[in-house]
């Protein structure tokens, strides 16, 4: 599953939406080359035999506009057989997936990653027209989701989910799916308070403007109370509905005696309510009702702007999003796929080639090479012998093996790290935010100040204006421009950093982020890449480079082993001719032989070699894992493969060394020790053989002696240390494909730049520190002309939309500005 | 000018129908995916003139 | 199994129940009508354009009937391009889209074919009545009571099927087209039905409820958001519906084309009154109509950008496609006359542009090019696939695509240059302080080269809808028409689908808006018909004391204005600006006008402004002028009317017209009325003998010629006949806008 996903996440709607020019024998369904002739028909080639049939099917069914819609619409058919999700038809699992279930019919909501374009959504749409049993199918494209009815008689979930594997789309089904996402109606609900704000504040500009365009002049009080009757009606739901989170907060706030920024807007609302009602009722003036509607308005705008959620990207994900929902157990002589919730102690269990082990188990048969990059940060896959012990969550390279479960997956030697705390504690709430911490004091003066004209003006001129003063300088101190230029700042920049793949969990995040002071680096999969080796060549002494021939006879020795480290060397070499090898013998976890032509071909790891008698030292000693080649006896020279280190990387940290605390936190092995040394410096601390707890214990000891960490990984294996982290980075392949609950998802592509994404955090910080003193000034203009007892409606009416656009436009304008200057994102 | 009420009035209550449909849009959940529906209208129902019965696909489930 | 429900899903759950697969068919044939009649109208409505501009350099063209000439050909060329060419273009491009849109066959074939003939037979109506001079005046609302009526009865029968396919979709979500097409069905009744309030004199003569100021404000209210609710949210809907389709690709932003929707239909309906300013409409409602029409920008550039930026990265496919040639065209005229209009609106701007050729430059901007070309790419778009062919020749599509283009070109500019020109003209003063062209004349023939030119630009329009029609008929022979459209849909609620097989209104109930809206509109329109005439009354009261009800003679010669559309050339509102005060005399106030049902304040100075004619020219004067413009003013482009010279007057229905004119407020006393024939006699008497006194002997008393003579003497008279204390008192109360004195 996570293989179709990835396949299918590299490409992005946009792209697939315009025509691609078509590839010479590209596959007439999924556009993947064709290599097999004999499988084209009509002029129409085919890469298999998966994509002919579906391509039939859906001839037959009527459903070829298919490949009117897109070319090559198709995504590349590797089904798997009807058993392999007989699993879903466990009621335990079926129940937890279906959204609704009666007798007569089902609901169910699946993440299909393989949707991707046009041609897509409408296939699944007319998925009726391939099975009776299917009803409504309705897809999110966004989600990547496609919600079924179907009829449970006629079709079980099983079935539904091979049929949509039949055609290419098979859903993506993790432990954590189950989990279903809550539905936000606070999102439904915040767009109906704008809408009403918006539509209040329309009609009661309308009402108002006559007012103001001198309506007394013409035609008396008539016109004055049934407008004014208007306007308190059209304002009631506004401040009642719209307004209603102020309220609420407002009033928590002050119970818990935190000066949030909403005790003064409400304070504003409620005074500008007042005050109008009053005005209209006892027709002395017009009121400031549409100023308050604008103003509710506006600060919807900017709640709406600053809930903007990533729909495809979640940040809560842990290894249970890792795991699939199934294994495949061994029973008797058959095999059944069962769900891993399921999985009892001593199961047996079969892992074929990238399948994931499920649960801590021991090794029965079978050549396991295990790649735990993701697990354990350990850079090269182990092999291990028949009866030792697996942890779960690694990954079986080669042929299938066979296990047996010690544990139940929860106990797991992996997962027992989510019982940890540091994943129980809520993570450091928004009351740190900059906003909060300036409203403090903003709203004690606000307050003051009221009271203080109020006093004053009572004094000078009786009760009347002096309540008057107070409401008026509650009003314009009411800061609703203030409240605005933080999350229109912050969600300009969450905005564009999206453009480059970076994608923050919430806008608070970034100003987090402009206080780190120390960064901590995970080395696998984060710095280096998991799956890249570079491999190089060290002639023994005495010897040249290897001929051509030689490297072919080497790669084609390494080709014939599943070993990683063959793999990588046949992939490095490449071959020309293959050259016949006859009695080829592999000692697992050692090495290989071959005779072609009457050479024998030795490849190894040196010790091994040594043991079939080759001289000690023989191969030259060099860094990294070796594997050495010897031919007729002698040896020819060693490869060493080293991690391979994204680029940029080490630019990156040499620029970071000097500003920021570093660490790096490796679960491999000290090997490559001082090549990070040399990136780092010597005044970062670089730890080895990390188990992930160690790393999360890093991470508080740092937290302790007063830093604020960014943690920078990429796996389960930094789960914990992410979590802990102010900051945790979680680094991936794909945007979409599986990462860790951290704060900040990025593009491994865009590792270099974190260094820019650091400054671009202060950037934005400090914008908002300069939006809040404009803001600031507008409310002290305000407040002097309120405070002199002169605050004609007029006056409100255009100073509030004033400052509060203003401010937007600044936030933003200077955020853009800002990114482009770092070049974050080019228009 | 009273005529003006009558027109402000009849121009309200048109705005008020328009905002009932707004509030039932978001209440139902118009909105929630505001995507899919623009690519949805694209496709064509020809290929439902071709339509056949679909029993011989069972072997597929 | 066990029933597993999620309480998230009671709300949604009917939606999501499946049901059976629905297999059903769309209906074709009344989309072909609509489609076959949008060309043929628009060949028609356009054809009648260039006949009456044609008119405007070649008076004689009017083929000296009264059925051919510009004050009744042009009322018809705009009901017929307005309601017949986009009416049903629209009703073709909401009927084929909606089906799609929502899964379903439209709710009634009876009900469709009722709207396709009703709608049909109001049109020849109006084809008919028009050039017979029956005519109520009001502008795009010109057609009598009867039609009216007819109007109104076929609107809600199209509602009625609009709501009710909706209410039995198979999609449940309402893509923004649907949103647009609902907002014209109920928006454009509530207009249609406010504007239209009249009391009927006879079968084919009615006067407006409401008088004067308050009959103009709601005239431009209507005015303006007929534009705004027939002549584009449909157009909108249909943009975002075969533009996307068309290019093949989701349109740029949907998000973006909601808040287009909720931002434009929060906004627009109130953009009315920016059509009289400088009127002597109260400054605040002046301004409003400027602040609201200014704020409108924003939503229409939000969705003409949506609409252009669809196509970015398909620029190839453009270039291949007629049809999407078109659309582009379409989409940035609409943007050049959303911009424009606003711009319009500003008080400094129409001071200048107002009453000349500009106006006429930009709504043909948006009609020409925003309905017409969007027209255009849905019939080449729509033609095809009914017939499942290919367009007959692409080629000569792109050709009436260039013509088209080319005739829309010069048809704009030289009108901007003869608005701009006139404009400036006519404020034009010497350095010593005169009117730099006080002769009215001088600024028409001035502009005479323009008008030619613009008729060209009309003939090339034209050339390109003949081959439109050419290529369309062609492809309709070639292909195969496909009348009823299967589809398949699993049902979307099927205990909704199961009840709408019976009529009846249990598809309401399962439709809570649809009720909502439908009932809501009900109240208000029955609500608001109680209240309107009691206001009036009150509101009729003269706060001018020397303003007096027209006498039954000049009330008739009204009525022959009136019939003449001399309201299309002539205005009868001096604004406040020296340049107009010079020229015409005092400007006009509110407090004039309380006897005018309808007002005939006009919206364009083909000739010169008429309020302050009474008295400044001699009887014989017009009635030389009638007979023979030219007589008196040569070079004049006004027709002859002789026919006013020969037609007898028909006085046996004053009474009837006198005691219509009470109803609405007219205070006329029963003596009046009663005595009416005796008034009219001695009127016409004194006119004769005024006549014969200015060597016209031959003038018998019992022509139209009369009346109208007598109307146009008394126009604007009262304000002078005030005692000569008053003016004073009038001025204040003129500036006072009329209010009522309580």
């Amino acid at each position: 599953m996570i293989a179709t996903s990835e396949h299918s996440l590299e490409r992005t709607a946009d792209r697939l939406l315009e025509p691609k020019d078509a590839v010479p024998a590209a596959c007439f369904h999924c556009g993947e080359p064709c290599r097999d002739e004999s499988l084209a028909r009509e002029g129409k080639n085919f890469c298999c035999q998966g994509c002919r049939v579906v391509h039939d099917l859906l001839a037959e069914s009527g459903l070829d506009q298919f490949y009117q819609l897109n070319e090559h619409p198709g995504v590349r058919v590797r089904p798997r057989q009807t058993a392999a999700w007989e699993f879903l038809d466990e009621p335990a699992v079926r129940d937890k997936l279906l959204d609704f279930a009666d007798d007569k019919m089902a609901r169910v909501t699946l993440e299909i990653p393989a949707i991707h374009c046009v041609a897509c959504v409408w296939l699944l749409e007319n998925l009726f027209r391939l099975h009776p049993g299917v009803g409504r199918s309705q897809v999110n494209f966004a989600r990547r989701e496609v919600a079924i009815s179907y009829t449970p008689a006629k079709l079980k979930l099983s079935e539904l989910a091979a049929l949509l594997d039949s055609i290419g789309y098979p859903p993506h089904l993790t432990l954590g799916g189950l989990e279903r996402r809550p539905r936000d109606g606070a999102r439904r609900r915040l767009w109906l308070q704008m809408g009403i704000a918006g539509f209040g504040f329309g009609n009661i500009m309308l009402i108002s403007l006559p007012a103001y365009l001198g309506l007394d002049s013409f035609s008396g009080p008539f016109f004055r109370v049934v407008f004014g009757a208007l306007s308190l009606a059209l304002a009631l739901p506004v401040v009642v509905y719209s307004a209603g989170d102020y309220w609420r907060s407002a009033w928590t706030s002050c119970r818990q005696r935190i000066m949030t920024l909403d005790v003064p807007i409400a304070l504003g609302l409620a005074a500008l309510y007042v005050q109008s009602a009053f005005e209209i009722l006892s027709r002395t003036g017009e009121g400031y009702l549409d100023s308050l509607a604008g103003l509710v308005f506006f600060l919807l705008c900017g709640r709406i702007f600053q809930r903007r959620a990533h729909d495809r990207i979640s940040f809560e994900r842990d290894y249970r999003n890792f795991f699939p929902l199934a294994a495949t157990r061994q029973a008797g002589q058959r095999e059944e796929s069962v769900a891993i919730s399921q999985l009892a102690v001593g199961d047996r269990l079969v892992i074929r080639h990238g399948e994931l082990i499920p649960a801590d188990a021991k090794l029965i048969s079978g050549p396991a090479c295990i790649d735990y990059s993701f697990v354990t940060g350990e850079s090269e896959p182990v092999s291990k012998q028949a009866g030792e012990h697996l942890q779960a969550g690694g990954k079986q390279t080669g042929g299938a093996i066979e296990v047996e479960t010690l544990r139940p997956v929860s106990q797991s030697y992996l997962t027992s790290l989510w019982n940890n705390d540091a994943f129980r504690k809520e993570k450091h709430s928004c009351l740190y935010s900059l906003t909060n911490r300036f409203s403090r004091w903003f709203t004690r003066i606000v307050i003051l100040l009221s009271l203080g004209a109020a006093g004053y003006w009572t004094l000078r001129s009786g009760l009347g204006t002096g309540l008057r003063a107070f409401t008026a300088v509650l009003i314009v101190a009411c800061p609703c421009a203030l409240a605005l230029s933080a999350p229109f700042t912050l969600g300009t920049a969450q905005r564009l950093l999206a453009r480059m793949n970076v994608f923050l969990r919430n806008i608070l995040v970034l100003e987090t982020m402009a206080r780190v002071d120390a960064i901590v680096f995970d080395k696998t999969g984060t710095l280096t890449m998991a799956e890249a080796t570079e491999v190089r060549f060290w002639p023994a002494e005495g010897h040249r480079e290897l001929t051509r021939e030689e490297m072919d006879l080497a790669s084609g020795l390494a080709r014939q082993s599943a070993h990683p480290y063959s793999v990588r060397i046949n992939r490095h070499l490449g071959l020309l001719s293959s050259p016949v090898f006859e009695h080829v013998r592999e000692v697992p976890g050692a090495g290989l032989t071959g005779v072609v032509s009457g050479r024998e071909i030795l490849l190894g790891s040196p010790a091994w070699l040594q043991r079939q008698g080759l001289p000690a030292g023989a191969c030259p000693p060099v860094e990294g894992s070796l594997v050495a080649l010897a031919i007729n006896g002698v040896c020819r020279g060693t490869f060493s493969l080293a991690s391979q280190a994204r680029d940029q990387a080490d630019s990156l940290v040499r620029n970071l060394a000097g500003r920021y605390e570093l660490a790096l936190l490796s679960g491999d092995n000290a090997r490559e020790r001082d090549r990070f040394r040399e990136w780092f410096g010597s005044g970062s601390r670089l730890h080895f053989n990390q188990s992930p707890l160690e790393k999360l214990q890093f991470i508080e000891r740092l937290q302790k002696a007063g830093r604020t960490v960014m943690m920078v990984g990429d796996g389960l294996n930094d789960a914990g240390a992410l979590r802990q982290s102010d900051v945790g980075v979680a680094v991936v392949e794909k945007t979409g494909a599986f990462s860790p609950a951290s704060d900040v998802i990025m593009e491994a592509t865009q590792v270099g730049r974190l260094g820019d994404l650091l400054d671009f955090s202060r950037q934005s910080v400090r914008i908002i520190r300069l939006s809040f003193a404009v803001s600031a000034l507008y409310n002290l203009i305000g407040i002097s002309i309120a405070a002199a007892g002169v605050l004609s409606p007029l006056i409100a009416a255009v100073l509030m939309p004033l400052s509060s656009v203003s401010v937007v436009l600044f936030a933003c304008g200077m955020t853009t500005w800002a990114a482009k200057s770092l070049n974050i994102y080019q228009s | 000018m009273s005529v003006i009420v009558i027109l402000i009035l009849a121009s309200l209550s048109v705005a008020l129908v328009f905002l009932g449909g707004f509030i039932w849009a978001v209440r139902s959940g118009q909105y929630e995916d505001t995507q899919t529906p623009s690519m949805r209208i694209l496709t064509e129902p020809e290929g439902a003139r071709k339509t056949k019965p679909t029993s011989d696909t069972d072997k597929l489930a | 199994m066990s029933a597993t429900a999620l309480p998230q899903d009671n709300a949604g759950l009917r939606a999501h129940r499946t049901g059976p697969i629905e297999t059903f068919k769309y209906d074709n044939h009344v989309v072909r009508a609509f489609a076959i009649a949008t060309a043929l109208w628009g060949l028609i409505g356009t054809s009648a354009g260039l006949l009456a501009a044609c008119q405007l350099f070649w008076p004689q063209l009017n083929l000296d009937t009264p059925f051919t000439t510009f004050g009744r050909i042009r009322p018809l060329h705009t009901n017929a391009v307005i309601f017949a060419f986009v009416g049903n273009g629209m009703f073709c491009g909401i009927y084929y889209s909606l089906q799609r849109l929502c899964k379903a066959r439209m709710f009634s074939d009876l009900l469709s074919w009722i709207n396709f003939w009703g709608w049909q037979a109001i049109i020849v109506g109006a084809a008919i009545t028009l050039p017979l001079g029956l005519t109520t005046s009001k502008e795009y609302a010109e057609l009598e009571w009867p039609i009216d009526i007819a109007i109104a009865v076929i609107w809600v029968a199209f509602t009625i099927n609009l709501l009710g396919t909706i209410a039995r979709r198979r999609e449940k979500h309402m893509y923004v087209a649907i949103w647009f097409y609902i907002a014209t069905a109920i928006t454009v009744a509530i207009l249609h039905i406010f504007n239209s309030l009249e009391v009927p004199a006879s079968a084919f003569k009615s006067y407006s409820i409401y008088a004067g100021v308050q009959d103009a404000l709601v005239q431009w209210w209507y005015g303006h958001n007929a534009v705004a609710f027939f002549l584009t949210t449909p157009y909108l809907g249909m943009m975002y519906y075969f533009l996307p389709k068309a290019a093949n690709r989701p349109v740029f932003s949907y998000r973006l084309s909601i808040i287009h929707f909720w931002g434009l239909i929060f906004i627009y309906i109130w953009a009315g009154p920016h059509h009289l300013l400088y009127t002597a409409l109260p400054d605040w409602a002046q301004s409003l109509g400027m602040v609201f029409s200014i704020m409108l920008v924003a939503p229409s550039w939000g969705g003409m950008l949506n609409g252009l930026l669809t196509l970015r990265g398909a620029w190839d496919k453009v270039r291949q496609e007629p049809m999407l040639k078109f659309m582009v065209v379409a989409v940035t005229a609409y943007g050049m006359a959303t911009l424009e209009g606003p711009m319009l609106a500003i008080k400094s701007v129409n001071a200048l542009s107002h009453y000349t050729d500009w106006t006429i430059a930009h709504v043909h901007t948006g009609a020409l090019g925003w309905n017409g070309f969007l027209t255009f790419s849905l019939l080449y778009w729509l033609v095809p696939r009914l017939y499942n062919t290919k367009l007959w020749s692409v080629k000569l599509a792109n050709y009436h695509f260039w013509i088209g283009l080319l005739g829309m070109m010069f048809y704009v500019v030289p009108l901007y240059t003869s608005g701009v020109t006139q404009g400036l003209m006519w404020k034009q003063f010497t350095s010593d302080g005169f009117l730099q062209y006080p002769n009215f004349l001088e600024t028409v023939i001035r502009l005479i080269p323009m008008h030619q030119l613009r008729a060209v630009g009309g003939t090339l329009y034209i050339t390109g809808i003949v081959l439109m029609i050419i290529n369309l008929h062609r492809t309709m022979k070639a292909g195969r028409f496909i009348g009823d459209e299967e589809d398949q849909a699993p049902a979307l609620n099927p205990a909704a689908s199961r009840e709408s097989m019976k009529l009846g209104h249990r598809w309401l109930e399962g439709v809570p808006v649809t009720f909502t809206v439908l009932t809501t509109v009900a109240v208000v329109i029955g609500g608001l018909i109680e209240i309107v005439p009691m206001f009036l009354i009150k509101e009729n009261v003269p706060t001018i004391a020397s303003v007096k009800p027209y006498t039954p003679l000049e009330c008739l010669g009204r009525d022959v204005y009136i019939r003449e559309g001399c309201v299309g050339c002539h205005s009868q509102m001096v604004r406040p600006f020296r340049s107009e005060t010079e020229r015409y005399g005092e400007y006009s106030k509110a407090g004039e006008f309380v006897y005018d049902h309808p007002f005939l304040w006009g919206s364009k100075r083909t000739g010169p402004d008429l309020h302050r004619v009474g008295g400044k020219y001699p009887d014989a004067w017009h009635f030389n002028h009638m007979e023979n413009p030219r007589n008196t003013s040569p070079g004049s482009i006004m027709p002859s009317y002789p026919w006013l010279l020969s037609q007898r007057l028909d006085t046996t229905v004053v009474g009837v017209r006198l005691r219509a004119l009470r109803r609405v407020g007219v205070p006329y006393t029963d003596d009046d009325i009663l005595n009416a024939p005796q008034s009219i006699d001695a009127q016409s008497k004194k006119i004769v003998t005024a006549l014969a006194g200015q060597s016209i002997t031959n003038a018998p008393p019992d022509r139209e010629i009369i009346a109208i003579i007598a109307y146009l003497q008394r126009l604007g008279t009262d304000i002078k006949s005030m005692p000569t204390n008053a003016p004073a008192a009038a001025v204040a109360a003129s500036l006072n806008h009329n209010q009522p004195q309580p």
